[in-house]
């Protein structure tokens, strides 16, 4: 057996140029595959990490009926005594409460649509790490003590309520002077000085209008983030129904603006104090509509969840897998998308790898007559040209994963920016920022694919083999 | 001539070679044509859904209205002026709608709404909102009655459960997700449409009344006959508010604004929020909506109305969709660019080996006197009828698959429908028809081709006769 082993290899090398066209586009196509299946991996890994760690946790406890309408009166019954249970079951790292309620958030000019969450945040920052994204010099997560309510809001609504805005002065033109902006593009952007653009929309198109397409993507980020401007101690009110159904609301100051790269969560999800917004809608100190929970282990997560549910009879324990369904199914849909899609890079390659073997194969008529004359038995010149197809796409193969894994650790550590679709896949949850990532059990998956490539694409040119007539080989030229 | 006939026969020396290579072609080709042709349909349906059940093609607003959505950015509604636009050649009607937002709500449940006031009528040249009339619900009423049926076969009340309170604006979509096959229908569908019809009434101008999503009725626990209450700031920062009778349900094909959306008479909308012949924009439907016919229109357009309005387009209207496409897009022409990389090398080794076989043959041609440059032509031409063969298989497959998928869309159902409409899309996968994807695939092809020919041809203007005669 080593010598068949020994002999395929070496064959593989008898003509260099040859092979090496099929070794360089198994490589290539298995570094493409590898790699876009990456960078769609990484931006997925983002979505569920940056869910489970910023937005939602992993388990949510509360009233069966209350995510029907978030209904202000349902309450959970027995606040503490859900509390303490849910603490001490096994598995549980930590825990928040939380009121929930719907609303309208304004300020002088605009309005939209929020959902309020009265939060803790000593406990919510053990549970979720919202925090982190606090844009810097907007404000802290409720660090300041204040005599005014704090609210701690999106990026996407702070634009929205022109609590964020874009403007262009005297000031921003000079620190883009000393950040290397060439004059030219400054002396554009001059007119625009002492202009404060209405939104984000406005100052894009505007901004684009005057300057060329190659400065837009030189300075277009420089200009963009130089422009933005965050008005400290700005203002906005909430409105929305007491626990009476009375409209009520305040005047709440921005602690700070939180950016996860979510549009439709920055957009919605307004986070204030939890004890001041019972006070405002009539709720108990310690009442509250849900619990968040974090898990010490994620893969625990059905486990605790059925604990959960044995020990709270009459409320609803959903975890994220149950929250957000979309998530779920949308890693294992992908997962099998991968391999769609690297399957059909490979039957592209097996279209080469059979050309090429056939083409072996006719070229050693006389050689492999030989070999059967001299006793060679069928099954090893079966066995010896299949091994060569598989060195051949192995070798292949393996360049190709170590290529992409040079490039992937490579482009991991910057990650890379698709900055011109940020706006569609923000809306969809995505980051545009994506790190490409993937897992090492799916270059275990690609190399027992690609083994297998090289098995099927070699059974027609063996049977080819099998087939030849020893002596009627032997007199072929 | 000749030179073809020679090329045609030399293809077929090596018969398997020929068809291995024409078949990696034909499986890039086969491949490119169907998800091209998949996802150009795919955006083509969701604009239209975005253009004809919201936005219009084009739209007249305030100039500030796009930027800043508030009811002081609107303009008032003149006859004349509408009667110069619709003496445009490009179009058919324009439609005036006031929109904004308000809190909605029925006692506790609140939400964030989308408000529409519009003209019911002229709606139908556009949106058709008419046509997005729930017609069946599937009430757990509706389900009781089913369930008690008799005549209902088993696997269709298993189903049931799984679309309690869907609505449907046609029977189609009904008995697709029921599981109920074409030939049992004319026996089962009457008795279901019966058990979960659901009836609307209209809401006209001039009277109070509001239709409102399915969905958002979902959320809000509101049926037909109830009372909604809509609060809001009005022209010039005054409070708006007004409590209208809710009679009907639509159902609009984009989950997002299903969710949110609230229909009224304009005169109405206009009164609820203090601006009493106010628009905030005028959708016009257009006779040819292909992309030079709406930029013309739009031009023409701009110079009849005043300054402080302008005229948008639907893709700066839809730019959130319009970006998500474009990624779509580009990742999904990234995936074709590795496939044909994969198969140019194909096609690269196929020539090189064709090259290496037939050195003693191009020699031994040379020799008796036949031209390099015939030579080169000859190879050149049964290269491209590789080419030719790989690309007109695939296509014919192809299209016979196209052809049937354009009038047979990929319609999902159950949890793969749900993801769908969680990421705010119609469950749904349009082909496109033939167009202008195919000639794309036949030029990459051909640069494929022409790269790889490169090869030999060095090979044979290098050719000396006496080496390759001993090779």
């Amino acid at each position: 057996m080593d010598m068949i082993w020994k002999t395929a290899w070496l064959n593989v090398w008898r003509n260099k140029v040859r092979s090496l066209v099929v070794i360089v586009s198994v490589s290539i196509g298995i570094f493409g595959g590898v790699f876009a299946v990456a960078v769609m991996n990484g931006a997925i890994e983002q979505r569920v990490d940056a869910a489970l760690n910023d937005e939602i946790a992993h388990i949510h406890v509360n009233d069966p009926a209350f995510r029907d309408n978030y209904d202000i009166k349902l309450l959970v019954p027995h606040p503490q005594q859900v509390l303490g249970t849910v603490r001490e079951t096994p598995g549980v790292e930590s825990l928040t409460s939380r009121i929930l309620l719907t609303g309208m958030a304004n300020t002088a000019a605009k309005s939209a649509g929020v959902q309020i969450l009265g939060i803790d945040p000593p406990e919510e920052k053990e549970v979720l790490q919202l925090y982190k994204t606090t844009i810097p010099g907007t404000g802290d997560f409720f660090g300041e003590d204040s005599r005014h309510y704090l609210a701690y809001i999106g990026h996407e609504l702070a634009k929205e309520l022109n609590i964020v805005r874009f403007q262009i002065d005297q000031e921003v033109l000079d620190s883009l002077a000393a950040k290397g902006v060439p004059g030219e593009v400054l002396k554009k952007l001059s007119p625009f000085s002492g202009q404060r653009f209405k939104s984000e929309k406005s100052f894009k198109k505007e901004v684009k209008a005057v300057l060329s397409i190659k400065e837009q993507h030189a300075f277009g980020a420089v200009i963009r983030g130089e422009a933005w401007t965050f008005r400290a101690r700005s203002k906005m009110t909430l409105t929305f129904l007491d626990r009476e159904g009375m409209q009520t609301g305040a005047v709440f100051r921005i602690a700070g603006i939180y950016d996860i790269k979510n549009s439709m969560y920055e957009m919605s999800q307004v986070l204030v104090k939890k004890e001041d917004l019972a006070e405002l809608a009539g709720i108990g100190r310690n009442d509250y509509h849900q619990l968040i929970i974090r898990l010490d282990d994620l893969e625990s997560t059905e486990e605790v969840s059925a604990t959960l549910r044995a020990h709270l009879p009459g409320l609803e324990v959903l975890n994220w897998k149950e929250l957000q369904p979309d998530l779920a199914m949308m890693t294992e849909m992908v997962q099998k998308f991968y391999a769609i899609f690297m399957v059909i890079i490979l039957a592209a390659l097996a279209f080469g790898i059979v050309n090429t073997m056939l083409m072996v194969v006719l070229e050693r008529t006389k050689e492999l007559g030989m070999l059967t004359a001299i006793g060679m038995n069928k099954k090893r010149v079966f066995n010896m040209i299949m091994l060569e197809s598989v060195f051949l796409s192995l070798v292949g193969g393996v360049a190709g994963m170590i290529i992409s894994q040079i490039v992937i650790g490579a482009t991991a550590r910057k990650g890379i920016n698709f900055a011109s679709y940020a706006e569609g896949l923000e809306a969809m949850g995505y980051p545009a920022h994506i790190y490409p990532a993937i897992s090492t059990s799916f270059f275990i998956t690609v190399t027992v694919l690609i083994i297998l490539t090289g098995v099927l694409s070699s059974i027609y040119p063996a049977l080819k083999a099998l087939k030849l007539d020893p002596a009627e080989a032997l007199r072929t030229e | 001539m000749n030179n073809l006939k020679l090329a045609w026969r030399n293809l077929w020396r090596n018969r398997r070679r020929t068809l291995i290579t024409s078949a990696s072609i034909f499986f890039a080709v086969f491949f490119a044509l169907l998800m091209r042709s998949l996802q150009l349909g795919s955006y083509d349906h969701m604009y239209k859904n975005a253009i004809e059940s919201y936005t219009g093609y084009l739209q007249v607003q305030h100039k500030d209205f796009w930027d800043e959505k508030i009811v002081d950015n609107t303009f008032p509604y003149e006859p004349e002026l509408e009667q110069q636009i619709l003496k445009d050649a490009n179009v058919e009607a324009a439609i005036p709608r006031f929109e904004s937002f308000a809190l909605a709500s029925n006692g506790p449940q609140t939400k964030g709404v989308l408000v529409m006031g519009v003209d019911p009528e002229k709606e139908k040249y556009l949106s058709g909102v008419l046509d997005r009339m729930v017609k069946y619900h599937l009430s757990p009423e509706a389900i009781k009655k089913i369930k008690l049926d008799a005549g209902i076969p088993d696997k269709v009340k298993e189903l049931l459960s799984l679309f309690e309170n869907s609505a449907y604006t046609n029977a189609g979509r009904l008995q697709l997700d029921l599981g109920i096959s074409d030939q049992e229908a004319p026996g089962l569908m009457p008795d279901i449409e019966r058990y979960c019809r659901f009836d609307n009434g209209r809401i006209q101008m001039g009277e109070p009344g509001v239709w409102v999503g399915h969905k958002l009725s979902q959320y809000l626990k509101l049926g037909r006959g109830d009372t909604i209450v809509l609060i809001s700031q009005g022209y010039h920062g005054s409070t708006a508010a007004g409590k209208y009778e809710i009679k009907g349900i639509v159902k609009l094909p984009l989950p997002d604004i299903d969710n949110k959306i609230i229909y009224l008479p304009l005169d109405i909308c206009q009164t609820l929020f203090n601006a009493d012949g106010n628009l905030t924009s005028l959708a016009l439907a257009v006779k040819d909506n292909r992309d030079k016919a709406i930029s013309g229109t739009l031009e023409r357009i701009q110079g009849l109305i005043p300054g402080d309005q302008k005229v948008m387009e639907w893709r700066e209207m839809n730019d959130v969709m319009v970006s998500q496409m474009e990624a779509d897009n580009k990742s999904g022409m990234i995936m074709l660019g590795i496939l044909y990389l994969v198969i140019a090398f194909g096609v690269f080794g196929t020539v090189l080996m064709l090259t290496a076989e037939r050195r003693r043959e191009f020699g031994v041609l040379v020799a008796i006197g036949m031209q390099k440059k015939k030579l080169a032509s000859i190879m050149t031409l049964e290269m491209f009828l590789i080419g030719l063969l790989g690309i007109l298989a695939g296509a014919l497959v192809a299209s016979v698959l196209i052809l049937y998928g354009v009038d047979h869309p990929l319609i999902f159902k159950g949890e793969m429908a749900k993801m769908f409409e969680d990421y705010g899309f119609e469950p749904k996968m349009a082909f496109w028809p033939i167009d202008t994807y195919y000639i794309w695939q036949m030029v990459i092809v051909g640069i494929m081709v022409l790269i790889a020919i490169g090869y030999p041809l060095r090979k044979i203007f290098r050719l000396k006769v006496v080496n390759a005669l001993k090779a």
